[in-house]
Parts: structure tokens; C-alpha cells; sequence
């Protein structure tokens, strides 16, 4: 009796999943060269740099600090042209994952991160 | 009537199974524990295994299977994952980068990436309900 509610413990343990789950955010891979471009819509950017050690979020000439604004922000654009985003070397890749769950919350299918070849 | 102790039987079958358990999450047990960014994700997007991972440290050191690997041999695995694609379900690549990481060692990755033709990578989130 004690082997086998032993052996069910053990069981149990092994079965479980203690790591946390992974969610994913994709985005199409766009370079300064070309690539994901489609007819005559230019999609609008997020421009990520770092002010006083932290990620602002540029998009034209509104700067947003936070991901709840940006969302806000990015839900008064239009959908259709997509959105771009790409940011400066030093900045964290936590803020680029702000960028794109702010426009996938916000409501855009297409949406481009492009890398930076100025390093 | 016989009298048949499954006391052993029924050990030997759940020795089996832990066997089993734990070899078919070999798996799962070779990713890196990385400090991932913490935003929710895309919820449509957690079913499709992508074709490829590549961990990527808080000190821009790229891993492969575990494994430290340079950009060149990343390019070259991924071209020949591109080369071998199939049309209906296009090459795509997943990036398991510590969120403190620059995105300076993200840009360099994505830049060789897409010399090979990748036009879908995926960035890996845990999921923590408000953000970051």
C-alpha cells in the first residue's frame, strides 16, 4: 500500500509542470533595405530609445512612457497601413516586447519590427 | 480460484510510466531558464511549435539547443531551414531573449536572420497579466 502511494506521489510530481508558461508575440521581420512592404500605405512607426535609463515609446512626435498609453495611442491610428517598429541599441528587448503586445492590444495585424544595421 | 497478488504488477506498471514521463519531457527540460519578458503574448499564436529557437542571454550570448552558437552557424542553420520550407507552413523562427538584453544583440540576430529569407519570428513572453 505504502509502495504504490508512493509510487502515485511520484507520479504526480513528474506530471506536473512547474515551469511557467510561454506566450509568444510575432511580428514580420522588415529591414531599412525593403522587404515587408505593401502598396502605397506607409505603415506608422514606434521609435524605442532610452531617456534618463528608461524606454520612451516615440511615435511622430508624441513620446509615451508607458504601455497603457501607448495602447491608447496606437487605438487612435489607422489599422489598415500596419505599424512598424524599431528601436535604439541600448534600449532593453522588454521595451520591444512592449511595442508589440501595445499594437497587437491595440488592434494591428500587421505589425514589423525592424532591426537596426547601425552596429 | 486463484488468488493473484497485482501488488508487483501494478509497481512495475507505474515504474513504466514515471519511465516514459520522463523521457517524452527530455524536451521541454533542455530549454534554457531565461528571464523573459513579461507581457501576455498572442494567445492565437501559442498552439504552432516554431521551427527553430534561439535563446538569447542578458550578455548577448546566442544559444542553440542549449548550446552557445555563433551568428554565422545561426545563419547557416537557418538557411537551411528556409531551403527545406514548405509553402504552407513558412520557416519561422522563435527568440527567447532576457528582457534586460540590448536590443543591439536582437538587431544583429534579425539582420541574419533575414538575409536568409526569414520573414516570421516570434518573440517568447510569460505572461504575468499586467506587463512590465
Amino acid at each position: 500500500m505504502i509502495d504504490v502511494v508512493f509510487l502515485l506521489l511520484i507520479f504526480f510530481i513528474v506530471t506536473s509542470n512547474f515551469a511557467q508558461e510561454e506566450h509568444k508575440l510575432p511580428a514580420t521581420l522588415q529591414t531599412d533595405g525593403g522587404g515587408v512592404q505593401s502598396e502605397d500605405l506607409q505603415p506608422q512607426v514606434i521609435e524605442i530609445s532610452v531617456q534618463a535609463g528608461k524606454p520612451i515609446f516615440v511615435i511622430g512626435e508624441v513620446i509615451v512612457h508607458d504601455k497603457q498609453s501607448l495602447v491608447s495611442m496606437l487605438k487612435r491610428l489607422p489599422k489598415e497601413p500596419g505599424i512598424a517598429i524599431r528601436s535604439a541599441p541600448n534600449a532593453p528587448i522588454s521595451a520591444i516586447a512592449i511595442a508589440l503586445q501595445a499594437a497587437r492590444d491595440a488592434g494591428f495585424q500587421k505589425r514589423s519590427y525592424v532591426p537596426s544595421d547601425e552596429n | 480460484m486463484i488468488d493473484v497478488d497485482l501488488t508487483s504488477m501494478i509497481d512495475v506498471v507505474f515504474q513504466l510510466i514515471i519511465f516514459f514521463m520522463f523521457t517524452s519531457q527530455f524536451g521541454e527540460l533542455r530549454r534554457t531558464e531565461i528571464d523573459l519578458p513579461k507581457q501576455p503574448g498572442d494567445e492565437a499564436e501559442v498552439r504552432h511549435e516554431p521551427a527553430m529557437i534561439i535563446d538569447l542571454t542578458n550578455e548577448g550570448v546566442y544559444l542553440v539547443e542549449s548550446q552557445p552558437t555563433s551568428l554565422i552557424e545561426i545563419e547557416r542553420l537557418a538557411q537551411i531551414g528556409v531551403s527545406t520550407q514548405h509553402q504552407t507552413d513558412p520557416f519561422d523562427v522563435l527568440i527567447r531573449p532576457d528582457r534586460n538584453a540590448s536590443a543591439i544583440y536582437l538587431d544583429r540576430l534579425l539582420l541574419r536572420l533575414s538575409n536568409t529569407g526569414v520573414q516570421r519570428w516570434k518573440l517568447a513572453t510569460v505572461g504575468d497579466g499586467g506587463g512590465e
